[in-house]
This record gives C-alpha cells, structure tokens and sequence, in this order.
C-alpha cells in the first residue's frame, strides 16, 4: 500500500485547502484566472541560482518545501537517489513558451522544456533517483500516482514527489478561446504529496473522479493539480 | 518514411540532414537539420494541419501495416514522449491563427490523444516529456501497463519536429554545428537537429501475433538534479540509469552485446557518456560495438529514443550494426569500440541504449532481439 506522508497545496486562493472557498465560480466574480504569486526565495541554499528560473519553476520548489513542512520531513530525508520525483503538467510550460516565441531571448532556452520546473526541483532538493514528467490534466496525474506507487512497491525508491504545477496568467488570451473546455476561474496551483510505501500490496493511492470534481468546484480549473488537491481534502482513502 | 527505409538508410549510410526549406531560416546561424521533405498529404489533413501528430499518424500506418492492432480498443494504450508537443501550434496560434484547434493543439498532449483518436484506442493515453529522452521512458511506461494489465496493447514511442521554435533555441544555446554532424569525433563541434516520429507496439510476452522483433527487458529513467542544460559532469544520473536497467532486465553487464549511445556529438556529452559507458561495461568497454544514429539523421529530440530502440532490434535481426555517420577521427576521450565507415556483422543479442536530456534527464532501455 502507498501512504500519503505529506501534502503541499498552493494555490491563487491561498496556502493549503483551508483557503478554499465554498465555490471558486461565486467567489472569482469577475475574475477569470487567480493568480499564484511564489513565495520569496530567501533562505534557499543559493538564490543565485534562481536567476533565471521561471514563475513556475519557483512554484514547484515551494509546493515541495510546503509538502516536506507537512510531512515534518528535512531536506535532507529526501536527498539522493532513493527518493523518486514525478512531475505532471497540463500547461505549466506555455508561459515560458509564449515569452520565448515573441522574443527568444527572453526566456533561457532549457526553461521552455516541462523538464524545467522538475529538473529546479531535483537541483534544490538535490535528487537523483526515478523520475518521470507527464502531459495532461488529472488522468495524468493518477497516472503519475500510479506511477509512483509502483515504483515504492517495487523497490524502486523509499519516498515519491508527486509534484504538480500549473499557471495561466501569461497565456490568459489563449486559455480564453478555449474557455468552453475549461471550468473557471483558471486557478493556478502548486501541489506536492510525499508517499510512502506503507503495509499491504496495492501500490496505488486512488482518487475518485468525484474527488476532482469537488477541487473544481471548490478551487476552479486546476487541471492535473486536482487530483493532488483532492488527497489534501479528502486525506483519506488510500487503502483500497 | 517507413521502417525499412530506415533500415536501409542507417545501413547504407545516407546522410539525412540537408538545408531546412519549410520554414524560413535565413536569419539563422545553422539552417540545416534532418527535415522530412515531404509529409503525405492525407497525413497532414488528418491531422488538421498539424505536423507533429501527422507524423505521428504516419509513423502510425507503417505500424498497423506491420502489426494488427487486434485488441478490444479499450485494452489498446498510447503512450509517447516529446521534447516540444504542438509547440509550432502555438506559434501559428501567435501568428494570427485565432482558430481554437490552434491554440488547443499548441498543448504538448494534444499530439498523443490525437494519435489514440486515429487509431481508435480507447485505452490510457499518456505524453512523456523528459527532454530528448522523452522516447525511452514512454517505452518503460509502457511496459509497465502491460505488466500491471492496464493494456493489452500499447503503442509507444516519440516525435518532435523541426520548427522555428526550436531552431532558434538550439541556435540561442550555441549548440548547432555549422560543419558535420560528428558522433564521438575528435573534430566533433555541436549537434544538428532533426524530425521523426518512431512508434512499437508492445504486448505481453507471450501474446503478441505475428513476427516479433524483440523484447524490451527493462528500463529506467532518472534525474541528474545538477543543472537545467547540462549533463552531470561525472555522469551520474545516467550511471545509474543504466544499473537499474539492467537489473530490471536481469541481464549483466557481461551481456551487453551493443550499445546504441545517445551520442549527440557535442563535445561534452560524448565525452561524458564515454566516461559512464566505459565504468558501466568494465573490461569489455573496448570489444562492445558502439553507434550513434544522431549523425544520419540529425537529434530527432522526443523521437530519438524511439527509433535507437527500434534499430537495436533491427541490428539483432539482421545482424549488422549501422556505423556512426561523420565519425572519422574517434576522439581519444571517447575510446570506446565505434562502429566506423562501414556496418559491423555482429551478433547483437542484447542491447543497451542510452539517452539524456535538458533538465538532467537520463533513461537507458536494455532490449533483447527476436531469436
């Protein structure tokens, strides 16, 4: 069985699933993306090196650091290659691919790649075990959790970074001519959950599609963040 | 633009790269790569203009050709990896194109589940971005549905394109060549970009139908978490990439017959990947043929990884390795035994191939011939 160490839920309403409103579509008004801002850099082992990263490289940082402060873990529980990261995004590239086409010298080049936002992650926390990046909105992220609860299972790793991020504000004209595909607000969100190989012989953590359905009432479009979302609300029913 | 051309191609040494003519690239430093001159027009058309899944849906044809996909559609899966998705849909969505399908297919999935569409595979559909190695851990990820029965088939693989998008990129970082593409060369200056889509169905041992061409033993995908661009200096990541392969694959280094190296020729991944494949192969470093396919065909990014395995299993098949096209003059910091000028007879059971990518990706696949 996986178990769910540790949470970090981000996102534009606030930190953690308290933040949440009742109903996102009420409480946006008017507004049709909600905007997550990064937390500061200061106190990283090197801000330096952050110089170039993107928004949503910082996010995903952030959702790690939150996730580890829930699970009560230090960095260094998690460094090397016995801890596993898997990385999913529905669109957390197109900010960066945006500024690239209209001016290439805006945005390094590497940080154009979903490959970014994972490889600052596995740079920060210094991680070097099993790693995968998957495209898509919550059934990639069940895959990702699938993913991952394989890897525990078989040995593969002793820890999994479930890590999502998604962010809208650069790329809101394009997201609005496909308004008709998406719930909104557009919410962005940073997530992480810290698993662990826990007793019993299912490797998966199971998020039912009613669980993502009420993140999307309760949070708005967050696309593969949700499913991560819905373990932080639910914090239950992994044994199954 | 099907799979014995290919063959024939890596084995008779055509040099796929050329002047690109799709798009303009007078403003470019290096305007040449491995483009695909001509792209079938019904591809393209249902494909809905897009580029990237009508080579997917080409490559898709010489598959089914090959194989029947003869399993109930929700038991068939699609999973493929990409470096750039739609990114030349957002480009044209930027340029004008207010066209919704545009600004959707500008999404880096947006490829696969049209390619899951085509086919009629109402199975899991997934896109793998892990850089340049994007290719090997859809491959991995595909066997492990088979092995937790998810599918009964999946069709895995890669692509990308040659667009402007990653033209300019490439040019930004100063990693293009302007002479020769040259694999593990001492002469060796910077890579050339190319465009492929590479595609195997994969089933369970034992259940597949018709001619097999080999097995895919095992897989591993890791990070290097040391820099956004650059391979780990020593190579680490890659290092235990391979160890976990071939302990997935219950398979001794001793055993490696091949290994199709990632081998981009920029000075240092080759170097690097020398380094790692000379620990990785202990002794026998120096008698085990090594290839890369990137000097005929260009980088090929997403599909890379994809159509090295599928030359793995070819190699086994037909007894030959392919030589690394622009190796002349291998570099001494690559001492390792390259296939050079012509094909090599070899009898290459099995294989390990290697890749790496931005953002400290590494994968290897250790493959294993039909007998």
């Amino acid at each position: 069985m996986t178990r769910v160490a540790g949470l970090g839920v981000l996102t534009g309403w606030g930190d953690g699933v308290v933040a949440l409103p009742a109903d996102a579509g009420e409480a946006a008004r008017e507004r049709d993306v909600l905007v997550l801002t990064p937390p500061p850099l200061d106190g990283h082992k090197d801000g330096e090196r952050f110089r170039r990263a993107t928004r949503e490289c910082r996010l995903g940082v952030a959702a790690v650091e939150a996730a580890l402060r829930d699970a009560g873990l230090e960095r260094d529980a998690i460094r090397g290659s016995a801890t596993a990261l898997v990385y999913v995004t529905a669109a957390a590239y197109g900010a960066a691919n945006v500024a690239f086409v209209k001016a290439p010298g805006a945005v390094f080049f590497p940080y154009t790649a979903p490959s970014a936002v994972p490889a600052e992650v596995a740079i920060e926390f210094e991680l070097s075990g099993a790693y995968a990046i998957l495209i898509g909105g919550p059934a990639a992220t069940r895959e990702a959790l699938a993913h991952a609860g394989r890897l525990l299972h078989r040995g593969r790793c002793s820890r999994a970074l479930v890590v999502a991020v998604e962010t809208f504000d650069e790329c809101r004209e394009l997201w609005a001519r496909g308004r008709r595909l998406t719930g909104r607000p557009l919410t962005e969100a940073a997530v992480c959950a810290v698993l662990e190989r826990g007793d019993g012989d299912t490797s998966e953590v199971s998020v039912s599609a009613e669980a993502v359905r009420e993140v999307r009432r309760r949070a708005g479009e967050t696309l593969a963040c949700g499913p991560l979302i819905a373990l932080a609300l639910t914090r239950v029913s992994w044994d199954h | 633009m099907d799979v014995d051309a290919f063959w024939s191609a890596l084995v008779t040494g055509v040099d796929g790269i050329s002047t690109i003519e799709r798009f303009p690239v007078d403003d470019l430093r290096v305007g040449r790569g491995g483009e695909i001159k001509k792209v079938a027009t019904a591809h393209l058309t249902r494909a809905r203009g897009c580029r990237a899944t009508a080579l997917l849906l080409a490559a898709a044809d010489d598959l089914r050709a090959c194989a029947p996909l003869d399993a109930a559609p929700p038991r068939i899966g699609v999973v493929v990896g990409t470096a750039l998705g739609g990114v030349e849909e957002l480009e044209r969505a930027m340029a004008g194109d207010r066209r919704l399908r545009r600004a959707a297919g500008a999404l880096y999935d947006a490829p696969a589940r049209a390619l899951a569409r085509d086919l009629g595979a109402l199975g899991p559909v997934l896109t793998v971005s892990t850089a340049c190695a994007s290719g090997a851990t859809a491959l991995g990820l595909a066997a492990e549905w088979l092995r937790e029965d998810r599918a009964d088939l999946v069709v895995a693989g890669g692509y990308d394109i040659l667009c402007r998008f990653v033209m300019r990129g490439f040019e930004a970082l100063r990693s293009l060549t302007r002479e020769r593409v040259r694999p593990f060369d001492r002469r060796r200056s910077g890579l050339l970009l190319g465009e492929a889509a590479g595609l195997v169905l994969l089933a369970r041992e034992g259940t597949a139908r018709g001619a097999v061409l080999g097995r895919l033993l095992g897989h591993a995908s890791t990070s290097d978490g040391t820099h956004i661009a650059a391979p780990d200096p020593e190579g680490r990541g890659l290092a235990e990439a391979i160890r976990v392969a071939l302990d997935e694959a219950d398979v001794a280094a001793s055993d490696v017959s091949f290994v199709s190296a990632h081998g981009t020729a920029t000075p240092l991944n080759d170097r690097i990947e020398t380094a790692v494949l000379r620990r990785a192969l202990g002794a026998r470093a120096g008698s085990v043929p090594v290839n890369s396919i990137k000097g005929a065909l260009g980088h090929t990014m997403g599909a890379a990884a994809a159509l090295e395995a599928i030359m793995c299993l070819l190699a086994a098949r037909h007894g030959v390795v392919p030589a690394t096209l622009g190796l002349e003059e291998p570099d001494a910091a690559c001492d390792l035994d390259h296939v050079v000028g012509a094909p090599r007879v070899a009898r290459t059971r099995v294989s390990l191939s290697t890749s790496l990518g931005f953002g400290g990706c590494n994968a290897a696949l250790v493959l294993e011939g039909a007998s």
